[in-house]
């Protein structure tokens, strides 16, 4: 068992790898009712193509699988394992992102017995064609739903311009049309490939003795068997640096048109310190650029180009990375030069003083101080930094010695020729 | 949980010294009556107290100022609660402690600039500028308008103007587009000094801070007039007029799914010694994943991603919400309907109740874990039991039976079924 200590943070962190390669992490939290309880698989939407376990040849599997599979994990031969954990007072949930498929609990009682369905049920697969076809028809819904929505189809809309053949540029869920293909024993396939525990991670955080519960861990999966460890294999298409599409457009019921500017890291083969340099740099470069206290934002809300729904935000792992700066606005056009100009004379002339970056640089680490406040986001993000080798107690170190250099890289890498796509979404009647 | 002092007649301050957080917060709620023209001004008059003060003119020094306070929080917000309006400003700053070298006492200075923003607001002429205020008024139009954009709230809206138009339950706590376009430099000035004289106020202040020496200056530190404060009489309406036969209403947008929602009245609210009883007949019918409505509508039958019931005890309701393909609408309300008459039927087993009650346990003391959410639950069951406490909230929910829950589902009256859809799904019906 490794034990942690942040001097600053004053917090601890638990860890212990076990025989069978699962990573386990607690994180005791005094004063907090409840645990927070997360077990994380290194797979999500964009491992479409891979090498099965015990398998030799790469096949690629349909849109939208990980999620399925995330969805039918919950359904087991005796009935639905939501009814166990309300049983034992447990608030369960899961989510599937590119990346990443995670399983959660929390809960203020029973916090072993919850432990334990959650370790079971993610470990104990049960598919049969009977209910994976029941299962279309509520995934279906789902997707419907999110078809509904502009912000996120704007959202999707602009990293499917960003892309031409990373499939990143996919939707999570897949299409209705996608998920049709779907079988037991394509879900069977991904799950042996990907749910070793090797491959996977487990977090506590909140009112948890950490001893206690690194042991109830390993006594449970000493007692399951599992395959020996073997690495994962994926394979992923070469990604220009340029956009697949500079422009889209979309028509909605919406009460406003809705702009979205994406701008693409060409610098993605990254892992650890440096990828976490490189993050917290980007962050911070457009906290100066946009951010509630710049000029721009200044400008733009003055001028009524943009209003509260507009927002920024920039995603990193390893083989793709993005910006994304967007608002509902009466006029699109306006706010895209505005943005533009914003971005090109930062790169004609770099120009982040020392003075922009202190202050950036303190309310970055404050946030992130607030932040763990947070079990849910302990948890989630640590977890995704793990993913990549970086450790999420690393942050405030990193912020405290970011230079000006480190920006200009991270936005030279960013804000480059052809690396820019606009998605704008008008309501329906200016449909022509 | 939280220390309560009188400041004043109607102005009281909750302290709480916690370890828990790594964060000191501060919340300062004022509460006046719920109309629109009120819930226009104030949300007008939060959004222009959040830009500036006159101690920082623009929004740029403000939130540059906030960024040197280790980006410290400092926001206003309006909400509604049966027939009241609140008005919050909240705050909060990282604990020195966890800072290395801190150049100055931060939550100090925090308290300071929120004051600031509050009796030394940014005006002209004795005015709040009128660019500053006509471009706020143009925001919270814009926000009222967003609901179009998301179909989930905006049914729901819907729903509620078709059943309860120009009462507190459907109105929108940001007020209408024309109150807002009404408001001027001038009113917004009233609607100010009012709310700093009139209204009741509730501040608190949680986190590892010296709570005595807090106390012994929050007089200074708020200066409030010294006059007469009359906090509103809560008495939202948990009755419809007259004998009601449910309206059934279909309305289309350009849209692919179909939002079905169904709302139900009751004369158990908030207040009523009955509401724990409600609270469990809510859990058992749709307020879960075990609930019958999850298990039957999306389970069973795989006709809806979500279906879930809401009780709204401040206005007697109780509404379901469920996403799904137009065409099912009828099998989707009947499946409904055979879930509400199983509970009036008794049809409910200990698993549910055992559920229901776990869950909503959790859920209680969870929310104490984040500490909006300790200000938020105190700040509303406070109305109930000064010295409330989750563990008593619970007591309550473990004596409700299964026949209670059959009883609070014959309360139930049906008000409305309302589709809201895309016009493809209907057109060729």
């Amino acid at each position: 068992m490794n034990k942690i200590h942040f001097e600053q943070l004053q917090e601890t962190l638990y860890h212990q790898k076990l025989e069978n390669g699962l990573n386990v992490y607690v994180l005791p939290k005094e004063g907090f009712s409840k645990t927070y309880v997360t077990f994380t698989t290194k797979y999500g939407s964009v491992d479409r193509t891979f090498i099965p376990r015990g398998g030799k040849e790469l096949v690629t599997v349909p849109d939208g699988i990980a999620h399925f599979l995330e969805h039918k994990m919950f359904e087991k031969e005796e009935g639905d394992v939501f009814q166990q954990f309300s049983e034992n007072a447990a608030a369960a949930n899961a989510f599937t992102s590119f990346t990443r498929t995670s399983y959660l609990f929390s809960s203020t009682s029973e916090l072993y017995e919850n432990t334990k369905t959650l370790l079971d049920f993610v470990q104990q697969p049960y598919f049969t064609e009977k209910t994976v076809e029941k299962e279309k028809g509520i995934i279906a819904q789902e997707i419907t739903m999110y078809d509904d929505q502009a912000d996120w189809r704007q959202y999707f809309g602009t990293i499917e311009n960003l892309f031409e053949n990373h499939p990143v540029r996919i939707d999570i869920a897949g299409t209705v049309e996608t998920i049709q293909d779907i079988t037991a024993e394509h879900l069977y396939e991904c799950y042996e490939t990907f749910y070793h525990p090797s491959n996977m991670v487990f977090f506590a955080v909140g009112n948890v003795n950490p001893e206690e519960m690194l042991k109830f861990v390993e006594q449970d999966q000493l007692a399951k068997s599992f395959e020996a460890p073997e690495p994962v294999v994926r394979s992923f298409p070469d990604e220009p640096d340029h956009v697949a599409k500079k422009r889209s457009e979309l028509y909605m019921d919406v009460s406003k048109p809705k702009l979205m500017v994406g701008t693409k890291c060409r610098k993605t083969d990254m892992s650890g310190k440096d990828m976490l340099i490189r993050e917290l740099a980007s962050d911070v470069t457009l906290d100066i650029l946009f951010g509630r206290s710049s000029d721009f934002f200044t400008q733009a809300y003055n001028e009524g180009l943009i209003d509260e729904s507009f927002s920024y935000e920039f995603n990193l792992e390893n083989g793709f990375g993005f910006a994304a700066i967007g608002s509902d606005t009466d006029k699109p056009e306006e706010l895209e030069k505005l943005i533009k100009r914003v971005l090109d004379d930062m790169k004609n002339n770099w120009s982040i003083t020392d003075e922009q970056l202190e202050r950036i640089r303190k309310k970055r680490i404050g946030l992130f101080m607030r932040a763990l406040n947070s079990p849910e986001y302990i948890a989630n993000q640590f977890t995704h930094y793990n993913f990549n080798e970086m450790n999420l107690f690393d942050v405030v170190p990193v912020l405290e010695g970011l230079t000006t250099e480190q920006l200009k890289t991270a936005f030279d890498d960013l804000y480059y020729e052809d690396g820019q796509t606009i998605m704008t979404i008008y309501p329906m009647e200016q449909s022509k | 949980m939280f220390h309560k002092s009188e400041l004043q007649s109607g102005v009281n301050l909750y302290t709480r010294q916690t370890t828990q957080f790594k964060t000191v917060s501060v919340a300062i709620k004022f509460t006046a009556p719920l109309t629109e023209e009120n819930a226009a001004a104030r949300t007008v008059l939060a959004n222009v107290l959040e830009d500036s003060s006159a101690h920082y003119p623009t929004r740029t020094k403000l939130r540059q100022a906030l960024e040197e306070l280790y980006g410290a929080v400092y926001y206003t917000d309006t909400s509604k609660r049966g027939n009241e309006h609140i008005f919050t400003i909240y705050a909060e700053s990282v604990n020195e402690e966890y800072l290395r070298n801190p150049e100055v006492p931060v939550f100090e200075q925090l308290l300071t600039l929120v004051t600031e923003c509050l009796f030394k607001p940014n005006l002209t002429d004795g005015f709040f500028d009128e660019a500053t205020v006509e471009r706020e008024k143009q925001t919270v139009i814009d926000r009222i308008g967003s609901i179009y954009n998301d179909k989930t709230r905006f049914a729901n809206k819907r729903m509620l103007e078709l059943i309860r138009s120009g009462q507190p339950a459907s109105l929108s706590a940001s007020g209408t587009e024309k109150a807002v376009s009404a408001i001027t430099k001038e009113s917004l000035k009233t609607t100010y000094d009012q709310m700093l004289s009139e209204d009741t106020i509730d501040i608190y202040i949680l986190g590892d801070v010296d709570t005595d020496q807090l106390t012994d200056h929050a007089k200074t530190l708020f200066p409030f007039m010294k006059e007469a404060r009359k906090s509103v009489p809560v008495t939202a309406s948990t009755k419809s007029e007259g004998a009601i036969t449910a309206k059934h209403i279909r309305e289309r947008q350009e849209m692919k799914q179909g939002k079905l929602n169904i709302a139900f009245s009751t004369p158990v609210g908030f207040k009523h010694p009955d509401y724990p009883k409600m609270q469990m007949m809510n859990g058992v019918l749709g307020g879960f994943a075990h609930s019958k409505l999850f298990i039957n509508v999306r389970e069973k039958e795989s006709l809806a991603y979500y279906c879930s019931s809401s009780y709204a005890s401040h206005y007697g309701l109780l509404y379901i919400m469920s996403g799904i393909d137009a065409e099912q609408e009828e099998k989707t309300a009947a499946l409904i309907d055979q879930q509400i008459e199983a509970l009036r039927n008794g049809d409910i087993s200990d698993l549910e109740m055992r559920q229901t009650l776990a869950l909503l346990s959790n859920s209680i003391r969870s929310s104490f874990d984040s500490a909006k959410g300790q200000i938020e639950i105190y700040d509303q069951y406070k109305l109930l039991d000064e010295n409330f406490s989750s563990d008593k909230l619970i007591e309550k929910w473990e004596r409700v039976t299964k026949e209670d829950v059959q009883e609070m589902a014959a309360l139930l009256t049906k008000e409305i079924t309302y589709l809201l859809s895309g016009r493809e799904a209907m057109d060729h019906e």
